[in-house]
């Protein structure tokens, strides 16, 4: 080796050269074998003196040309990698690599091929994010000076670099430090660039017949004009207020500037004039936005020149992104109040309406193939308004900018519009079809004002009739024969129906639903699937008492169709894993209860074998969320009737969850251990063999390695451990050290220790007590560790619940014991240091209960609280448990633990319920005991007071504070007792 | 969460609701570098031409003075002030003085605007951001742009000295006069034209000269020392420490005339000025019962600029402020802000945000004065820097506790905020934002629920398109604030499905590949913690028609 690894310094020597090379090779070999170790070398060298100037000097003078553009890359990743200095981290590049760096690498960059020079750039751009500008003082001066070089190659370069450097400004926070950078900036560089545009743009006046030239000039107008953004954007400078006219005027004319020779021929991607104007409208709407007052006299013209802009401009997709900035500049605009009058003449109006507006909404030849060959992406857009930048949406934003002012005038505009459409498409509807689809699209963008996913529309323009275009347009083409003809048309009715379900009244939804029903069969992915859609959402609608709006009566005479058609659209092409329809089964299911119960064994059957079939490979979560839902739903709704047949479902199941399971499906587990949780729960009698067998596996620590797990399987322990407690204590005796083991593990987590508790609940409620006795000492302990060494108020919370549960099964008594049996004076300790000061923090009704209920078993069923030196806690405590019950929550959290991940809320029961409808009880293990804790502790200080009377009132006398005492009163007033 | 601002400050001390107001009050300067022009305002420039018409008129109307000012060349200037003959020296006091007056007028030409020393002060006055800068460097440059003028030759020639020598001359009114016009003219310069003149030993001779007994001398005094102490804080102090205050107060009298009293007002304005440090306390002190009396008078601009100087006076820490506040000023102050009179109100709204910066009961003391009443009408001023200043006072006032949010929501105070919100000036929908960010955090829940009720939320949401960071993230964490308050109710699904319904959801969502860090991961928490789950409370209502399987119906009566 030439290099010692790692050494210190290398010479720039042709051998250096010639072994960089060499490596440089490999690490494009596509064999990993190869590759893998070079690149590795060269990270181990990549520490020494004169590294980023022998890639320099490759990069700069290497024969080959793949050398050259390796040698690049490899530098900027160098750079990036190392350049920034780290706090307390050593500095991995050594100064004077960096002086040579800095000095060498811009004239380097701007006299490189176009490729080689993308790369320097970048790594100027990180270099200069490091130490620009107080560490490269002339950056500036030398980007700057090149302006004058006249070479636009060059000078597109320097723009290119600049934009890099300085496009952070459009992000960043205003601070000292920032704006001090953009005025040493603005300094340097505002006038050149000035100059540097002005003369631009009269060279593209000389060059106006050199396609070449003009190509390379309006590169640099567009990267000019993104400079003129980014420096403009913390705020108006100075400098920019002073020469608006200037680049106003020119940006205007850019504009309205059009050359065939610029003009290209591909129909997708955006040319150069394109992307240029594209960005002096973003340019002004930043104007418009941030500096009207300034910006004022120039707004005016831009309307004009942005409107006939889009009057003038074709349907090109490659348009697309200029389009819809256009509309969204007027859309921003028109909702001013101070710029209404250059949209209220009505002559404006129609032809912004007619010009700008209907053009847009046509639909295209791209959106139809987008509605056949790519309908997943069609939906998403449509449906799910990620249509953000599209044509449509934007002049559908303008729309409802105008409506804000001229509502009338514009419905009206468009009425005519809609009529002429429509009936353009009745005189040759196979012709005209697209006519139509405009015509819905105007009338839903015109009626909705406001929309939600789960409700459609909210709020609509009553100048609309929706009713009566619903009945004469939208449901005779739902009602035609064919299901497949049309089918643009038949999506737009369906959506028509999605979204405007809150206006339609109730009869016409349910003429609708059959119909829908019978789309389900269409062909087109889009109608089966908004088909699908519509009928969920219409599902989920609301009537009155809060039940669904329509009925489970209703839908009698449907529901084999319903079904029929919702599983054989699973089999449809392209929709074997469709999210919509699997949630569509879900919904019906639930909306349709027992009337499902007949067709039980045919959909479980078909549910398992999807189930099977997606779990090979699982990739459509939502798709698999609901299919388990809908495995719940069938459970639940079944075995309500008959709970008997739980068993059935776990010979269906359980078959392929052992395969899950096997096969470690991870995706699947979770809801595996839902589904059998909600299985086991609806067992009546002792636990079923079956499960015991798995109990061990549960217990297997590589499952609770993964988070994702922890949560389900703790509620499925839970539920082993209420039906089957005593089964593992006689016949799995010897796996509750595993048990508990996993406690430890939870208990262990600041994320997962209420997880730990929940399960320590269970046991301690569940479980025999003389099957956990020898363990109990050492669960304590445990707690007890967490406390001293890193509690958490989630921590506190869970264990005041805790140890207050344990105090209501054990008695207070033993929890003294307990306690102090590990260290003298325990018991004290923890009601001083912690149950008092704290128990103002427990949250949630349950918890609250158990806490007062053992609380007040301590408070009277403890004797050491009345004759030892514990006597002194008595009142204090007391006065904690009614501040429990009369102050408001203690929900302060100490600083540090703001950033703690907290997963789930802490409290008794376990939260987590990734299914809604396998959801669990809440459970109250207090239960019917104690109906009213201030009574009941009402009545057991009564009790106390009767076995040592006048010790009770003294101690309140003494210590317990006037308000305490006077909501004590209300207590024993309410309960009718008296204290002796 | 952000933490590493002020604002992460305020998100920190809500939640953990030991709100102290003191961190929510915003003062005036956050970032002391500027990109701004600086702001020009008519009115002062009427100011300008008045008194210098009045001025011009009392003594030698400009057009025969231009005929009597001999033509001296530079040469010539410096033989004769240098030499004995007094009328000589007149003459080239003259000539001089007129050169350094051609310049002021020439500068206004030229910038379209006055920039002489009278007026610059008001280029700080509309932008607060350039206050810090020491020196005022940043307002000068635009001065010191103009092409090199003459005068800067002849202070290389060295002919201040001999002008301030002129000044002693007790005997020779009008050569004394001269020098002092002269000088005054060359102090209205750049920072270094002060320098100059202050150099050259002018201060003692200014101030001994404020008792001359001729007004016009001690005038023109006044007007000069004026010039030096709105140079900075170190000229200031200078003056202060050459006790200009008696002399300057005891020139304020009931006979005083009312142009002569305005330039004491704005000299005394002046040494109000400028913070880093600020004017010693006892000068202060000192001043401050004769500019309460001179905010009392009846002249617009004695109003005007002893509101400046208490304007300044305020722009402090909270014991500067309670000087002010202790003098029981507020009330005249409001009314003030009430003017229909732009330079009355400017610096009267401008004095009254300040005073909002301090502790509660200083704010109490201000909304006891009446400011609420008042603020409603110039939130909807004209104005957009009314608008922005109205709603900066607002944000500092919504900091305090809930009793003064409730005052202003009793005032009718929020439907003015929607509407700056929804339509004003950028500027101020910044200003306004912070406003519901305060109120968010500091009101109670009811207080919450009524501002949401004012519709607030929509043009709150569309300022997330806002082209500022900063802004977005004060909405976004304010959007956080509001759904913590909402799950203290149980509305959570209410809030979200209005956030979407106003199309807030699908801005909150696009932002989630906003370029700035904080911004993109307040928004992803917002994403996360209450619209990922979207499924969830769609789920839960009831959906069987018998409310069986309704999910809280299951939840009683699912018992085995």
């Amino acid at each position: 080796y030439l290099w010692v690894l790692g050494s210190a310094k290398m010479e720039l020597s042709d051998a250096n050269l010639q072994t960089l090379t060499e490596y440089l090779k490999k690490t494009l070999d596509p064999d990993p074998a190869i590759r893998r170790p070079a690149e590795k070398f060269l990270e181990s060298v990549e520490g020494s003196q004169n590294y980023p100037l022998l890639l320099l000097t490759l990069l700069e003078k290497s024969q080959e040309n793949v050398i050259k553009v390796c040698a690049s890359v490899t530098f900027k990743n160098y750079i990036k990698r190392n350049w920034r200095i780290v706090e307390d981290e050593p500095n991995k590049i050594c100064e004077s690599d960096r002086i040579a760096i800095k000095a060498n690498i811009v004239p380097l960059m701007l006299s490189s091929p176009e490729q080689i020079q993308k790369q320097l750039s970048d790594a100027i751009s990180i270099i200069g994010r490091e130490d620009f500008p107080q560490k490269w003082p002339d950056l500036l001066t030398e980007m700057v000076n090149r302006f004058q070089s006249g070479d636009f190659h060059v000078i597109n370069g320097v723009l290119r670099t600049a934009h890099s450097l300085f496009k952070r400004y459009r992000h960043e926070f205003k601070s000292n430090e920032l704006w001090t950078e953009i005025k040493l900036v603005l300094d340097a560089f505002a006038l050149p660039l000035t100059n540097l545009f002005k003369a631009t743009i009269e060279l593209c006046s000389t060059h106006a017949n050199d396609a070449s030239a003009l190509k390379v000039l309006f590169s640099s107008l567009i990267l000019i004009a993104k400079l003129f953004y980014s420096l403009n954007f913390q705020d108006l400078p100075e400098f920019f207020e002073d020469n608006m006219e200037t680049w106003m005027t020119n940006f205007h004319s850019l504009l309205t500037l059009d050359n065939k020779l610029l003009q290209t021929d591909d129909e997708e991607e955006a040319g150069l004039l394109e992307l240029l104007k594209s960005q002096i409208c973003d340019n002004a709407a930043l104007y418009a936005q941030k500096y009207d007052e300034e910006f004022q006299p120039y707004l005016p013209r831009f309307v004009t020149a942005i409107w006939n802009l889009l009057v003038t401009t074709g349907q090109e997709v490659k348009y697309d992104l200029l389009v819809s900035n256009a509309i969204q500049f007027l859309a921003s605009v028109c909702e001013r109040p101070h710029y209404k009058h250059l949209f209220e003449d009505q002559n404006t109006l129609t032809s912004i309406c007619e010009k700008v507006i209907v053009p847009n909404m046509e639909f295209r030849a791209a959106d139809e193939e987008a509605f056949e060959d790519n309908s997943e992406e069609y939906i998403r857009r449509d449906l799910e308004g990620s249509d953000i930048d599209t044509r449509r949406r934007a002049a559908c934003d303008l729309v409802r900018g105008l409506c804000k002012f001229f509502e009338g005038p514009v419905t009206g505009i468009f009425s005519g519009y809609v009529n002429s459409m429509l009936q353009e498409y009745a005189k040759n509807p196979s012709v005209n079809w697209k006519h139509k689809d405009a015509a819905i699209y105007l009338v839903t963008s015109l009626a909705s004002k406001a929309q939600t996913q789960k409700h459609g529309i909210t709020q609509a323009n009553e100048l609309v009739n929706l009713t009566e275009f619903f009945v004469n347009h939208i449901q005779p083409d739902l009602k035609s024969a064919s299901v497949n003809e049309f089918p643009v048309l038949k999506a737009d009715g369906i959506k028509y129906i999605m979204i405007f379900r809150n206006q339609v009244p109730k009869e016409q939804l349910l003429v609708s639903i059959p119909l829908l029903i019978n789309h389900l069969q269409a062909e087109s992915i889009v109608v089966h699937t908004y088909a699908a859609h519509a009928l969920e959402r219409l599902f989920t609608m609301r009537g009155t008492n809060n039940t669904t709006l329509i009925t489970a009566a209703e839908m009698a005479p449907f529901v084999e169709v319903l079904l029929t058609n919702l599983f054989k659209a699973l089999t449809l092409p392209g929709s074997s894993e469709n999210e919509y329809i699997m949630k569509a089964i879900m919904r019906s299911f639930s909306l349709l209860q027992e009337s499902i119960i007949p067709y039980i064994p045919s959909v479980i059957t078909q549910l398992t074998q999807k189930l099977l079939a997606v779990s090979k490979n699982p990739s459509k979560p939502h798709f698999n969320h609901y299919m388990f839902e809908s495995i719940c739903l069938s459970i639940r709704i079944t075995c309500k009737a008959n709970p008997d047949a739980v068993g059935s479902f776990e010979e269906a199941l359980f078959m392929v969850f052992t395969e899950i399971l096997q096969n470690d499906v991870q995706e699947f587990i979770p809801y595996v251990f839902q589904v059998m949780s909600l299985l086991l729960e609806m067992h009546k009698n002792e636990i079923p063999s079956s499960y015991m067998a798995l109990f061990p596996h549960l217990l297997q620590p590589v499952l609770w390695e993964r988070t994702g797990n922890i949560p389900p399987l703790v509620r499925l322990l839970q539920a082993y451990l209420e039906r089957g407690a005593n089964t593992i204590a006689s016949a799995a005796a010897d796996k509750i050290p595993g048990l508990l083991g996993v406690f430890q593990k939870l208990i262990a987590s600041k994320a997962n220790d209420h997880q730990g508790f929940y399960l320590l609940n269970s046991i301690i409620e569940h479980m025999p007590p003389e099957s956990v006795d020898q363990y109990r000492k050492q669960i304590f302990i445990l707690l007890f560790q967490r406390l001293q060494n890193s509690k958490t108020t989630k921590f506190i919370k869970s264990f005041l619940v805790f140890i207050n549960l344990y105090c209501i099964k054990y008695g207070a008594l033993a929890l003294q014991e307990i306690f102090d049996s590990i260290q003298p004076k325990m018991f004290g300790m923890v009601l001083e240091k912690i149950i008092i000061p704290e128990i103002q923090k427990v949250s949630g009704q349950v918890e609250k209960k158990i806490c007062a209920v053992g609380i007040t078993k301590i408070l009277t069923e403890c004797p050491p609280m009345m004759d030892t030196e514990y006597t002194k806690l008595w009142t204090p405590l007391l006065q904690a448990l009614i501040g429990l019950f009369e102050l408001p929550e203690d929900d302060t959290i100490p600083d540090e633990e703001h950033f703690i991940d907290i997963e789930d809320t802490p409290g008794y029961q376990t939260a987590f319920s990734q299914l809604a409808f396998a959801g669990k009880k809440e459970h109250d293990p207090v239960g019917q005991m104690v109906n009213n804790p201030r009574i009941h502790l009402a009545q057991s200080l009564h009790k106390l007071s009767t076995a040592c009377p006048g010790r009770v009132p003294s101690m309140l006398s003494t210590s317990l504070n006037a308000e305490a005492l006077q909501y004590l009163q209300g207590y024993l007033q309410a309960a009718s007792v008296t204290l002796l | 969460m952000p933490v590493m601002n002020e604002h992460g400050e305020r998100m920190r001390k809500f939640k953990n609701k030991g709100k102290d107001a003191a961190a929510l009050r915003r003062q005036r300067v956050e970032v002391s570098v500027e990109l701004r022009k600086a702001k020009k305002d008519e009115q002062i420039l009427k100011r300008r031409s008045i008194s210098f018409g009045l001025r011009d008129e009392s003594l030698s109307p400009g057009e025969e003075e231009r005929n009597e000012i001999v033509r001296l060349s530079l040469e010539e200037i410096v033989e004769a002030v240098n030499g004995s003959n007094t009328k000589l020296q007149l003459q080239a006091t003259q000539a001089t003085r007129y050169a350094a007056r051609l310049l002021c007028t020439g500068r206004e030409v030229a910038d379209g605007a006055a920039m002489g020393r009278v007026s610059r002060r008001h280029f700080f006055l509309f932008e607060e951001l350039s206050e810090d800068l020491t020196k005022g460097e940043g307002a000068w440059r635009i001065l010191s742009r103009q092409k090199d003028p003459p005068i800067n030759q002849i202070i290389e020639l060295g002919i201040i000295p001999r002008l301030v020598e002129f000044l002693t001359h007790a005997d020779n009114a009008p050569l004394q006069f001269e020098a002092a016009w002269a000088l005054t003219n060359i102090a209205s310069g750049t920072s270094n034209h002060t320098k100059a003149v202050v150099e050259g030993g002018a201060i003692p001779a200014f101030v001994s000269l404020l008792s001359s007994p001729h007004m016009h001398i001690s005038e023109q005094s006044v007007w000069a020392l004026g010039n030096i102490a709105g140079d900075g804080p170190l000229y200031r102090d200078a003056l202060i420490n050459c006790n200009v205050i008696p002399p300057l107060l005891a020139l304020v009298s009931p006979v005083t005339p009312v142009a002569f009293l305005r330039n004491i007002t704005w000299t005394l304005s002046n040494l109000c000025r400028n913070k880093n440090p600020y004017p010693p306390l006892d000068a202060v002190k000192k001043m401050l019962p004769v500019l309460i009396c001179l905010v009392k008078h009846e002249d617009r601009d004695v109003i005007s600029d002893s509101c400046w100087a208490i304007s300044y006076l305020t722009d402090g820490s909270n014991d500067r402020i309670q000087i002010v506040v202790d003098t029981g000023i507020l009330p005249r102050l409001v009314e003030l802000m009430a003017s229909l009179e732009l330079i009355i109100m400017t610096p009267a709204l401008r004095a009254i945000g300040n005073i909002v910066t301090g502790t509660d009961e200083q704010t109490q003391a201000a909304i006891d004065a009446g400011v609420l009443a008042v603020l409603p009408h110039l939130l909807r001023h004209a104005k957009p820097t009314v608008q922005k200043e109205a709603a900066w006072t607002l944000s500092n006032i919504a900091a305090g506790p809930c009793q003064q949010i409730q005052q202003l929501i009793t005032c009718g105070l929020l439907p003015p905020l929607v509407e700056l919100l929804d339509k004003g000036d950028f500027k101020a929908q910044k200003e306004a934002v912070w406003v519901v960010a305060n109120f968010m955090t500091g009101g109670t829940v009811e207080q919450v629920v009524e501002l949401v009720h004012s519709g607030v939320l929509k043009p709150l949401l569309n300022l997330l398109l806002a082209k500022d960071s900063k802004t977005i993230l004060v909405i976004l964490d304010t959007i956080s604030n509001l759904f913590l308050a909402a799950e203290k109710l149980g509305e959570t699904e209410r809030l979200c499905l209005l956030v979407e319904e106003l199309d807030g959801l699908e801005k909150i969502e696009a932002l989630q590949t906003h370029d700035n860090n904080m911004v993109y991961r307040a928004a992803l928490s917002i994403i996360e913690k209450y619209f990922s789950g979207e499924e969830n409370p769609d789920l839960q209502p009831g959906t069987g028609q018998d409310g069986l399987y309704d999910f809280s119906v299951e939840k009683q009566d699912f018992n085995f």
